[in-house]
């Protein structure tokens, strides 16, 4: 369903994304994890067409992002990391709006409207100016706008921010159900129990490069390659012996 | 006293941090805006100066005319400052941001309020105190005046500007009992600017250029000996023209007695504004921050543009027409604009034709032309306040586009179509209605509503265009947009373009008048000149419209966010 060859990205001679291979299958739920400022959010943005590869292509669902992009774009829910939104509309307007860019109005599209908003109980804010919206309600509504057209990928940059636990569980229940009714999710985060519950491949990128994928088996089994770790490694382990993180150690020793 | 004045702190603090932040393109505008008030603050001192030297000249009732003429200007100064008072006090009690952590943090609410105080009364004293110092100077130059004069001055005025600012907060915090405090806003807002207007408008009926005609003073001196000015003994601006008017020659009767009653009633005024506000403050506050839920009015406007076959475009001119009407900032200008077009049309008004009646057929209709050239310049003003922003105004949610299947080319045309529409409606009433007022021939009609229409898309599509080449999507204020660099450049090049236009017409339509005056035929020639003219100003109109539409899209589609 994604394709992602050889995709690169640089800013200013700086490789953000230094070439990174990935497939994704239809229906599954793929989670990206790395540290801050390993090119996760750019690898997203070249994903959505907001930012331009330097090198490589981005298939999704057949189609090459960069020679179809509005029809690339037409099946794909995006979620950013920060929820920027026209803050003078209402969240029912917002959505209506929303749903007008992707050329879809009427009944139906109302009906959904509704339905979003009772779910993300965002019901009885929706006559209400985006402006008096708190963060988590913004993002809610941002990630209701996301499943408004019914999208076959969900490129999601770290969904759980900004929202409490209540909205974690509901959107954690969402996306595997989405994902059980064969909708493609592309998820990052830097939450590693969030990637370990839902992510059924789990990518781990650092300084832009994709250094280990795979089922939380194959990590387990790749991180004890290594040795001095326990037989059941938690992804945190992986994660800090691959991404090099093991100093942290030494920080909880400190703050003993 | 430093507990209190550490409440301002944040402010002084702020406007410290924006001096240190200079950059050239500030310090070009702080010259600019510098020298111009300068320029003013001379004008203000001059006129007042010829003025007051008239006055004096004037046998037996000079002095009762200079009295007058500064007690016409304290009580100006005292009801503009009410005024002021009440709409800044609305927004630093009530609207402000900071707010909701001042009130919620353990600080004594007199203290806030003291703070809140010394800021309404600053922010709403210094315009008029700067208008006011050149007349405070003037008077003390043409009286000779000692120089205790004008150290006393600054001791009369303070406490008097703690007065209006009593009085206003006061009105406020009642008012605001009453109704929410952003309605209380608007409503002012809606208010001050029609002063505003109301005060512009009667400046230029009064006509101050005249005053340097020393044959007018003698009609300023009737109007003064005529006018009845309130001097009623019980409002604080009598007290303070009887305060100042011994210190100008020197004198002192009376002035502490004057000096005084000011004193003691702004004491007063402040306690008063003090108890008022702890008795009604945080209730108004509070009810000030009840979100007031919108309207559904909208279902005419939809019907309305549901002509709009595309869904994309239909829902991008929606949100734009929303957000500017429910932002305040923005809508309200359009009460500038309206003065604007006011006095533009009034000014063909009071152009003196009859003094000229030989001429005047022929001198209509050059006016005429001309008033095309000045229709673009209003235009482009107001291109470049309302439409060059359009791209930029997307802000940070630019993503909402940007990764939805919309094209930029729906995106760009539904900004160009949303600022057209309303321009060229606006354009053509100017055009029109002053082409009207000036009696043109039916000519110079249709040449003029046909020209100002092709120039509008240049116009229009110059600003939007440049708009998309130098987008700002990261913004504080919107009204910082129009001020960067694309926005200049597009003033310049809008002014060019309209300029170049006139030119390329003013060629043949100068043939034209020509030849009808001494009564022959057109030559072939010139009419391959008019015939080339025209074709060159559509042209010209054709890309002034095209290439920066075209280049902006581009811009947009190669920009990443
Ligand atoms: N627009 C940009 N210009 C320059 N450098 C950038 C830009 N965006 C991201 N970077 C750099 O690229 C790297 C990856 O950033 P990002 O993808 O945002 O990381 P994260 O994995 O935390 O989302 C960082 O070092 C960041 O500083
Ligand atoms: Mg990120």
């Amino acid at each position: 369903m994604i394709k992602l060859i050889d995709l690169k990205k640089t800013f200013n001679g700086f490789p953000a994304v230094n070439g990174i291979t990935l497939k994704v299958e239809k229906g599954e739920l793929f989670c990206l994890v790395g540290p801050n400022g390993a090119g996760k959010t750019t690898t997203i943005k070249m994903m959505t067409g907001l930012l331009k590869p330097t090198g490589g292509k981005i298939i999704i669902d057949g189609n090459d992002l960069q020679e179809e992009p509005l029809m690339v774009k037409g099946i794909i829910g995006y979620i950013p990391d920060r929820p920027f939104i026209y803050e003078k509309l209402t969240g029912k307007e917002f959505l209506k709006f929303f749903a007008g860019l992707f050329g879809e109005e009427g009944k139906t599209v109302d009906d959904k409207i509704e339905r979003l908003l009772n779910l993300f109980e965002l019901k009885e804010w929706s006559e209400e100016l985006i402006e008096g919206y708190s963060h988590g309600m913004k993002q809610r509504l941002v990630i209701s706008s996301a499943l408004l057209h019914s999208p076959k990928v969900i490129i999601v940059d770290e969904p759980m921010v900004g929202l409490d636990p209540k909205g974690i569980r509901l959107v954690k229940r969402i996306f595997k159900k989405l994902s059980s009714d064969d909708v493609t999710i592309f998820m990052t985060t830097h939450n590693l129990s969030v990637a370990e519950e839902l992510g059924n491949r789990i990518g781990i990128i650092n300084e832009g490069n994709l250094i280990a994928v795979g089922t939380m088996d194959d990590l387990r089994k790749m991180a004890k390659g290594g040795g001095a770790y326990h037989d059941m490694p938690l992804l945190e382990d992986i994660f800090l012996r691959l991404t090099g993180g093991e100093e942290l150690d030494e920080v909880i020793e400190v703050l003993r | 006293m430093n507990d209190y004045l550490y409440l301002l702190q944040p402010r002084f603090k702020s406007t410290l941090n924006i001096l240190k932040r200079y950059n050239t393109d500030r310090l070009v505008k702080t010259v600019f805006f510098g020298l111009l008030g300068i320029l003013f603050w001379i004008g203000i001192y001059i006129i007042f100066h010829r003025v007051l030297l008239y006055f004096r000249g004037v046998q037996g009732i000079g002095d009762l005319l200079s009295e007058r003429l500064l007690s016409m200007v304290f009580l100006t100064f005292f009801s503009i400052l009410i005024f002021s008072n009440i709409t800044t006090s609305l927004s630093t009690f009530y609207i402000s941001e900071e707010l909701n952590l001042l009130l919620s943090a353990p600080v004594p609410q007199e203290r806030i309020f003291f703070s809140k105080f010394i800021e309404t009364m600053t922010d709403s004293s210094w315009m008029v105190l700067s208008f006011g110092l050149p007349v405070f100077i003037a008077y003390g130059t043409a009286y000779h005046s000692p120089f205790y004069y004008y150290l006393a001055i600054p001791f009369i005025l303070l406490p008097f500007l703690v007065i209006p600012s009593g009085i206003g907060i006061t009105i406020t915090v009642f008012l605001s009992k009453i109704l929410p405090a952003r309605m209380a806003r608007n409503f002012f807002f809606l208010l001050s600017i029609f002063a505003f207007i109301i005060l512009y408008l009667l400046f230029r009926f009064l006509r101050p250029e005249r005053f340097t005609d020393p044959e007018a003073f003698g009609s300023l001196v009737g109007y003064f000996t005529e006018l009845a000015i309130p001097a009623s003994p019980w409002i604080p601006s009598y007290w303070a023209t009887k305060a100042v008017l011994p210190l100008l020659k020197g004198g002192g009767e009376g002035l502490l007695f004057y000096f005084l009653m000011i004193l003691s009633t702004a004491l007063t005024s402040f306690i008063i504004v003090g108890w008022v506000s702890k008795k009604y403050y945080y209730d108004g506050w509070a009810r000030a921050q009840e979100k007031k839920s919108t309207s559904s009015g909208w279902k005419f406007m939809e019907s309305f543009l549901s002509i709009i076959r595309k869904p994309q475009a239909r829902s991008l001119i929606t949100k734009d027409i929303k957000t500017f009407v429910r932002d305040t900032a923005q809508w309200s200008q359009l009460f500038l604009l309206m003065a604007l077009v006011v006095v533009y049309l009034y000014n063909f008004k009071a152009i003196p034709f009859d003094r000229v009646p030989l001429a005047s057929f022929y001198l209509k209709n050059l006016i005429s032309f001309l008033n095309l050239g000045l229709a673009g310049l209003v235009l482009t003003a107001i291109t470049s306040r309302f439409i060059y922003p359009s791209v930029s105004l997307e802000g940070q949610a630019y993503w909402i586009v940007r990764s939805s299947p919309t094209s930029l080319r729906d995106f760009i045309w539904s900004k160009f179509w949303t600022g057209f529409i309303p321009l060229i409606l606006l354009a053509e009433f100017l055009i029109i209605v002053s082409n009207r007022i000036l009696n043109v021939t039916d000519f110079m009609m249709a040449l003029s509503t046909v020209t100002i229409f092709i120039m509008t898309f240049g116009i229009t599509g110059l600003g939007v265009g440049l708009g998309a080449i130098y987008p700002r999507f990261k913004f504080e204020n919107a009204a910082q947009i129009p001020m960067g660099f694309g926005g200049v450049l597009y003033m310049i090049l809008s002014m060019v373009f309209i300029s170049a236009t006139i030119v390329l017409e003013a060629w043949p339509v100068y043939i034209i008048f020509w030849v009808k005056f001494i009564g022959r035929a057109l030559r072939p020639s010139e009419i391959l000149i008019v015939v080339l003219s025209f074709f060159a100003v559509i042209l010209l109109n054709f890309l002034a419209f095209y290439l920066p539409m075209r280049i902006g899209l581009k811009k947009l589609e190669e920009r990443e966010i």
